[in-house]
């Protein structure tokens, strides 16, 4: 199942070739097509609302890339990614509202882009220093250590001090202007989604490029077998803390998005809840796929929404589900991931494979 | 019909120019720009470009002639499909030498008796496997001098002073060219095209092999007959896998292939060549019945194991298919609704049935050495895959009959290539006449003398000419038989209706002066092993598998049902499953794969003898070789079953 199924005649005369993502005509028309969805159908034709959907959705597929690379591709079971997003979201506002430029570095619209890099690399750093327990420990007192990462870091060091710089009180809040990438200022939700599309853009293909790699090689023998690992010479240490490094990278920048779509911030959106949902995210998606990231983050958002609306809609009709009954949808969500996990245990990614899969062995079954 | 503007620019076949010549002419010309053959290797076609091909073949040359080389000598190679046997072969024809190929799968006496008849003074063999063949002969071949390897895989503990690498080889070949420039070319320029390039062994279904003598000339102008009606072109693929002692394959990388200049890909292993294969996807192929046969049973099983709805988009595009070769084969016009239909069938099944099978860029399909049956032409056609019947013989460099694009019929082979003439003797003998009939067998005047009778091959196969001018062949021994009542039928027909079903391997249809007709099957282990998992019988060999009652009954269904529209006197009455296929290392089949009729009934008397008695059961006490030398002793009872009605 693992072999790429390439049609007759195509047939590669060296590696560069054969490890292509895009091997035929068929499926770089597939992917154009998907560029013009992303960059200029969805864009031009969404509403607002939608829009702010499909930022919901990037925001997931952003925050989800490093839970899958630790969970998925590393076998580090993570509950505690919420605040690798928070530190990354907190770096970012903090340079941008407290740091003293020069006026040049503000007038130029450097600020926000550096602070994406300098949130990217402090969630990583910070992301580290949780990890270190990982070269002694595995399973559940790793997940004991990281959801240690979410209580420090956001209920504790976030809450009680770094919230309280410049005297704001709980939350900051960014002044419009304040984010913008040189001479262009984030200031609607089409703006906020080209950022979005760019930045999932870039990150997607760099996860899916780093696995497929050497340290991708390193982080699917861990998994695999982390004593083996170690037996074929890999320094699990450094591997292991890598990946934390990488995770918390791509946390970082997903946390300093976020920034630019609520122009807000208190660590009410960092909650462990949030850690517990990217963890859902790609158990729905498909655990060890990158594809399975974006499958599952459209999923859980989609229905989500649609849950709202039909609450909403059968709300004129039972007014008892706004009263009495307002955590149905909550109820329906968790039936539905019940139901997801007993039917399809190994993710939409899965899924995905095997419609295509159904169609490449047409008219055969093998 | 191919147009003129299509056909390639071929070269001018001139008694001067011989297949070294014409290749480095070839080489010259592509040099670093165009790749000549590939290898598969670590799940990738490593590319060979025209100038390495030739730089290789040139060291190899070279090396060959500091080792004493002369005009004339022979040269022999074994061993899987691969470049270094090409550029072996290459490098002899430049040194003015003579190339033998061996079959991979030769025994070990039948390659001494090759090596030693031929006056081999070099042998090119693949690795130690071929190493330790060749060690064992190397005592009773006085005159083979040197073996030369070149995959040193196991070769550390080698010590014999004849044994070199094709390394160390083209290391002294390098010296020479150092020593003595252009010696190669000068080499090459020697060459006249009535020299004797390649000595044949003919597999033969009677007797000792013979050895065929084709020269550069013959081998050129078969090629260029051929492709004046079916071109193929610089850019065209061609899968080697066949072996190359078959002259299919030679007629098909060398006459052809270096003509046109395409690309050769050799597979990565024997065993992976189907499906390197379906990764190249060729535009011509070469192939005995056999392969085909293969294709045909490995579409039957995987249709019986597909799901509901794909099967029936599989039937009703299947039936269209055959509606519409039918009518191709009718000749008649094509109404437009049933255009309309192929194409639907065509997007809907058949475009992916001929990429699982390699076939999506197929331009010709040919099959030869063989007869094949009905039922598998129309199946190939069916799919739109342009499968031709050819014949000919080792003694005309390949091929001499070919079916026309778009004038197919089953039964013939066709019409002559352009240059060749056939004619039918007094006694029904065909022979045939062209540029390419070979020099002589070597060592053997008795036996040229009776094949070769002013410049007319004498093929020994009977047939006819039919009214179309097709040629029709009859089977090497006889392909008609008749029954103790003088009533005629055809056992090569038969056979190859009944190996039409997937669960049958191979067949021997039994019948000639006796009562009725009866048949021995062999049964397909894996077709038929996979059937039995699913209806839950256990067994744990072939023989076993063979024996079980409920196996018997899926035969006899699959041989009622080759029996359904045959006339009474044709139909099979009596089979008996083997308990082992046929294989070629027990002399019953040929290494093409031809039944050996006159072997398998000396072999089989027993069987033979029972199947036309009361009994229903027959005693076998013998003894099996395998490939590696080892043997062993079967004894058990084979049970013989009508077929009813």
């Amino acid at each position: 199942m693992s072999a790429k199924f390439l049609p007759c005649g195509v047939y590669h005369e060296d590696y560069k070739h054969d490890h292509a993502f895009w091997q035929t005509k068929f499926v770089k028309g597939k992917m154009i097509l998907l560029f013009l969805l992303t960059f200029v159908f969805i864009p031009m034709s969404a509403g607002s609302y939608w829009l702010s959907v499909c930022n919901q959705i990037g925001y997931t597929v952003l925050c989800a890339l490093g839970v899958q690379l630790l969970i998925g591709y590393t076998g580090l079971i993570t509950l505690g990614h919420a605040a690798f997003v928070a530190v990354g979201a907190y770096t970012s506002t903090l340079l941008v509202l407290q740091f003293h430029w020069p006026q040049f570095f503000l007038d130029w619209g450097l600020a926000y882009p550096f602070s994406i890099i300098v949130a990217g690399l402090t969630a990583g750093l910070w992301s580290v220093l949780f990890g270190l327990p990982s070269a002694k420990v595995k399973g559940f007192y790793l997940i004991l250590t990281t959801m240690a990462a979410q209580f420090i870091t956001v209920d504790f060091i976030l809450t009680q001090y770094v919230s309280q710089i410049g005297g704001r009180g709980q939350a900051f809040s960014l002044p419009p202007g304040t984010i913008k990438i040189g001479p262009w200022i984030i200031d609607d939700e089409v703006k906020v989604y080209y950022l979005m599309a760019v930045l999932v853009t870039l990150m997607v293909f760099a996860l899916a490029n780093l696995v497929r790699s050497r340290p991708g090689r390193a982080w699917i023998a861990i998994r695999d077998n982390d004593i083996s690992a170690e037996v074929m010479g890999i320094n699990i240490v450094w591997y292991k803390l890598l990946a934390f490094f990488v995770a918390g990278f791509m946390a970082g920048i997903a946390g300093a998005f976020w920034v630019s779509n609520t122009a807000a911030l208190s660590p009410e959106h960092f909650t462990w809840s949030w850690s517990l949902w990217l963890v859902g995210v790609i158990l729905i998606g498909g655990v060890g796929s990158v594809d399975g990231i974006i499958f599952g983050s459209i999923f859980m958002v989609l229905v989500m929404e649609l849950l709202q609306m039909a609450t909403i809609y059968l709300g004129d009709f039972f007014p008892q589900l706004m009263m009495k009954f307002l955590y149905v949808k909550e109820s329906a969500f968790g039936l539905a991931i019940c139901a997801f996990l007993i039917y399809e245990p190994r993710g939409l990614s899965y899924r995905w494979w095997q419609i295509k899969n159904y169609f490449n062995l047409w008219p055969f079954s093998y | 019909m191919p147009q003129e503007s299509k056909m390639p620019a071929l070269p001018e076949i001139t008694k001067d120019l011989t297949i070294p010549k014409l290749f480095y002419r070839i080489a010259q010309k592509y040099g670093r720009d165009k790749v000549a053959m590939r290898e598969k290797e670590f799940g990738i076609w490593r590319p060979i470009t025209w100038h390495d091909y030739l730089e290789n073949v040139k060291y190899l040359t070279l090396g060959m002639v500091r080792l004493g080389l002369r005009k004339g000598d022979k040269v022999a190679m074994i061993g899987d499909n691969r470049p270094e046997g090409l550029w072996a072969e290459m490098a002899a024809l430049c040194a003015g030498g003579v190339a033998v190929w061996l079959f991979q799968d030769c025994l070990v006496d039948e390659i001494q008796y090759i090596i030693d008849h031929s006056d081999t003074r070099f042998l090119f063999g693949e690795g130690q496997e071929e190493v330790d063949k060749s060690i064992s002969i190397f005592d009773g071949c006085p005159k083979l001098e040197r073996v030369i390897w070149d995959d040193p895989k196991g070769m550390r503990n080698y010590d014999q002073d004849y044994l070199m690498s094709l390394k160390e080889l083209q290391r002294l070949g390098r010296e020479l060219d150092k020593k003595e420039p252009g010696l190669f070319e000068e080499m090459i320029n020697k060459g006249r095209g009535d020299d004797i390039a390649l000595l044949f062994y003919t597999s033969g279904t009677t007797g000792r092999p013979k050895g065929a003598l084709l020269s550069h000339w013959n081998m050129l102008t078969m090629g260029k007959n051929l492709m004046s009606l079916d071109p193929c072109f610089e850019t065209d693929d061609f899968v080697s896998y066949l072996p190359f002692a078959w002259i299919g394959e030679q007629m098909m990388s060398v006459s052809c292939g270096l003509q046109v200049g395409f690309t050769i890909n050799f597979p990565e292993e024997p065993e992976t060549a189907q499906e390197n294969i379906r990764e190249i996807g060729p535009h011509v192929m070469f192939a005995p019945p056999r392969l085909y046969e293969q294709m045909t049973r490995t579409v039957q099983v995987k249709y019986l194991d597909s799901t509901w709805i794909k099967k029936k988009i599989y039937e009703l595009a299947k039936s269209i298919g055959y509606h519409v070769a039918d009518l191709k084969f009718q000749k008649k016009p094509i109404p437009w609704y049933w255009k309309c239909l192929r194409w639907l069938a065509y997007i809907s099944m058949q475009k992916k049935l001929k990429d699982h099978l390699g076939l999506s860029r197929i331009r010709y399909a040919y099959t030869g050495g063989a007869a094949m049956g009905p039922d598998h032409f129309r199946f190939f056609h069916a799919m739109g895959v342009n499968l031709k019947q050819i014949y000919g013989q080792t003694e005309i460099a390949g091929i001499s009959v070919v079916h026309r694009d778009g004038d197919i019929k089953f039964d013939t082979v066709g019409t002559p290539i352009p240059g060749t003439e056939v004619k039918i003797t007094e006694d029904g003998e065909i022979i045939s006449r062209s540029d390419s009939v070979f020099q002589g067998y070597y060592k053997n005047p008795e036996a040229t003398a009776k094949t070769l009778k002013d410049g007319w091959l004498y093929s020994g196969d009977r047939g006819f000419i039919d009214e179309d001018n097709h040629l029709v062949v009859f089977d090497r021994s006889k392909d008609v038989m008749t029954l103790s009542d003088g009533r005629p039928f055809s056992p090569q027909y038969l056979e190859t209706r009944l190996k039409f079903s997937p669960y049958i391997k191979d067949a021997w249809v039994i019948g000639d002066k006796r009562d009725y007709v009866t048949a021995v099957m062999c049964i397909d282990y894996s077709v038929v092993g996979k059937w039995a998992d699913e209806n839950k019988l256990s067994y744990t060999s072939y023989p076993e598998l063979s024996q079980k009652p409920e196996v018997y009954d899926l035969v006899e269904k699959q041989i009622r049902n080759a029996n359904k529209d045959l006339p009474e006197v044709a139909r099979v009455r009596k089979f008996v499953n083997l308990y082992k296929e046929f294989d070629a290392d027990d002399d019953v089949l040929t290494r093409t794969s031809k039944l050996r009729r006159a072997f398998v009934e000396k072999r089989y008397g027993e069987i033979v003898d029972a199947l036309y008695l009361d009994s229903n059961v027959v005693h076998i006490d013998t003894t099996i070789t395998y490939e590696d030398g080892r043997k062993s002793h079967i004894k058990t009872d084979l049970h013989i079953q009508e077929v009813r009605d």
